[in-house]
């Protein structure tokens, strides 16, 4: 089997007071596209940033299509693309310069002819400058400049934040039709849907450390349900003590809900004779699913 | 150093260069211009001067009241405020800026994902501020020259006007390297121009305080400023090997210090 294309081992990043990262590990293998979530502060950027060796890490390594991403930061940055999550830089160029001054670095053969052929399909008007673009539009500034030379891997910090809902389409399509013909994608986000709409992977980041690194339908045939029952009197207390029940379920008035994982004959066994009024059992979203982790 | 960044440093600092350029030399055209006016009230000023404290005179470089009548005794004294402080104050913002910029303007995280490695950005904006003091200073003694040809009485000695010069441009290349070195140590992404300015007019200050008043005479070692010699009228006027390794060194020793921070710094924005 190939090596990762990102190889993250044990990586911590100590801020002082705040928390950084600790000892995170986690591998995207080629042709992956790899979302990273977490609510803010977890440690998403921390680890990106680190990747991009904007910051340094305090222990553990990381590679990048095998290659440290200290010390062959250069290299590793011929073959990556990147958006940042805050794309408000350079904002007295235009978007065509700031594109050319961004091809500049990479020396590619067809700059101009790539620039052009981005631009179109992203509708970025090359001759406005950046501070007179909307959120949106330098969002789509940036993801152009990212996608100039082909990257094989493209890493993104909150992508789609500012789209709006057509663009994001675009951006997908984008994504997916790259990451057909080869591109790895890891990208960093808050938004599941994004994450549910995207990936193939994902791994979830809680206070500067992975919690879950799994297959995004793995994650959803878990086996994990969402339960909600109706008495027609008042909840049954026994039913909480039934195993499978996860924990912290919602008990209000008649009704008890909980997200399940156990076997469906005993829940049904142990409801029996009681006197319900409804019953729901249906698929969480991924949101949901989250949420159980995260707590 | 990478091509496209230097270039685009040189472009983007190129308007500010111009102006300061333009300042400088506006304002040694117009002090210069007066020094006719001034050999013609010999006696008036002469009197006038007699009740300026001697030591307000000393920190201007002026040890003898009749050295101002020398066209380079006069411009020196008045270089001191423009192209010393000021060069130095243009000098000490750009380099104090030029890497901290790519924090506080949230562009390090662009710059840093393109094919570049460390050394190659600081390479090219250090190449970016020396060549600017460079060019700021070539124009300006350029001036400089011009103006003296133009107002001068009697021959006055070129040496000194380069010696002079060259003083000027190693205390300039020293603010460059001391504002790209403070910048490294700064953890928060901020502009520090109001300090860095602050920096160069206490230096300053030190040192002219120092000259007025004798009994801290000794605390002017600690400024730049009391290694340049302004005494141009003196026929033993020279560069001294001492203060031409001060600067030299201090500036080279920053710089490498400042390379070795940048290096290693983690950028935060």
């Amino acid at each position: 089997m190939s090596s990762p294309v990102i190889d993250i081992k044990d990586l911590s990043k100590n801020y002082g007071r705040d928390r950084g990262i600790e000892h995170v590990s986690l591998e995207v293998e080629e042709g992956d596209i790899f979302g990273f979530i977490g609510p803010n502060g977890a440690g998403k950027s921390t680890t990106i940033r680190i990747l991009l060796n904007l910051i340094f890490p305090s222990g553990g390594t990381a590679r990048i299509m095998g290659m440290d991403v200290v010390t062959e930061s250069k290299k590793i940055k011929l073959q990556t693309g990147y958006v940042p999550s805050d794309a408000n830089a350079y904002s007295s160029m235009t978007a065509g310069e700031f594109l050319n001054y961004c091809q500049g670095f990479y020396g590619t053969k067809n700059g101009s002819e790539r620039i052009a052929a981005l631009s179109e399909l992203f509708e970025v008007d090359r001759k406005r400058k950046i501070s007179d673009l909307s959120g949106g539009n330098r969002k789509k500034v940036a993801i152009v400049q990212s996608l100039l030379h082909n990257p094989r891997l493209l890493i993104l910090d909150e992508p789609t934040m500012g789209l709006d809902p057509l663009m994001q389409a675009r951006f997908y399509d984008l994504l997916h039709s790259e990451n057909r013909k080869g591109m790895t994608i890891f990208f960093s986000s808050h938004m599941l849907s994004e994450v549910q709409m995207l990936c193939k992977r994902v791994a979830i980041i809680k206070e500067g450390r992975i919690i879950k690194v799994e297959d995004i339908e793995t994650l959803r045939k878990r086996q994990l349900k969402k339960v909600r029952i109706e008495f027609d009197d008042q909840v049954d207390r026994e039913i909480v003590r039934l195993p499978g029940i996860q924990p912290q379920p919602v008990i209000s008035g008649k009704v008890f809900q909980c997200m399940y994982s156990g076997n469906f004959e005993e829940l049904i066994a142990a409801l029996r004779g009681k006197k319900i009024t409804d019953m729901t059992i249906e698929e969480p979203s991924l949101e949901e699913i989250f949420m159980h982790y995260y707590n | 150093m990478n091509r496209n960044l230097f270039i685009r440093e040189l472009r983007s600092n190129a308007f500010s260069l111009m102006m300061w350029m333009a300042v400088i030399t506006i304002l040694i055209t117009v002090t210069m211009s007066v020094y006719g006016t001034f050999l013609e009230n010999n006696s008036k000023v002469l009197g006038m001067m007699s009740i300026i404290p001697k030591g307000a005179l000393l920190f201007k470089g002026i040890s003898n009241i009749n050295d101002l009548f020398s066209v380079l005794g006069f411009y020196s004294a008045n270089n001191v405020i423009y192209m010393l402080v000021l060069g130095s104050i243009y000098a000490i913002v750009l380099s104090s800026n030029i890497l901290l910029k790519e924090e506080y303007n949230r562009s390090a995280e662009y710059l840093l994902s393109w094919p570049l490695t460390r050394r190659e950005v600081f390479l090219s904006k250090l190449a970016v501020v020396f060549l600017n003091i460079f060019i700021l200073n070539m124009i300006t003694a350029a001036a400089g020259f011009i103006c003296l040809e133009i107002n001068k009485r009697e021959p006055f000695s070129i040496n000194a006007f380069m010696i002079l010069s060259l003083y000027t441009l190693l205390l300039n290349m020293f603010f460059g390297a001391l504002g790209l070195f403070i910048s490294t140590l700064v953890k928060r992404p901020k502009p520090i121009t109001a300090f860095s300015i602050g920096l160069v007019l206490i230096l300053y200050f030190i040192f002219a305080l120092s000259k007025i008043t004798e009994s801290i005479a000794k605390i002017g070692y600690i400024s730049p400023f009391k290694y340049v010699n302004l005494d141009t009228v003196n026929p033993a006027y020279k560069l001294e090997f001492f203060n031409l390794l001060y600067f030299a060194g201090l500036s080279v020793l920053l710089t490498g210090l400042s390379y070795l921070f940048y290096k290693r710094k983690d950028i935060y924005l």
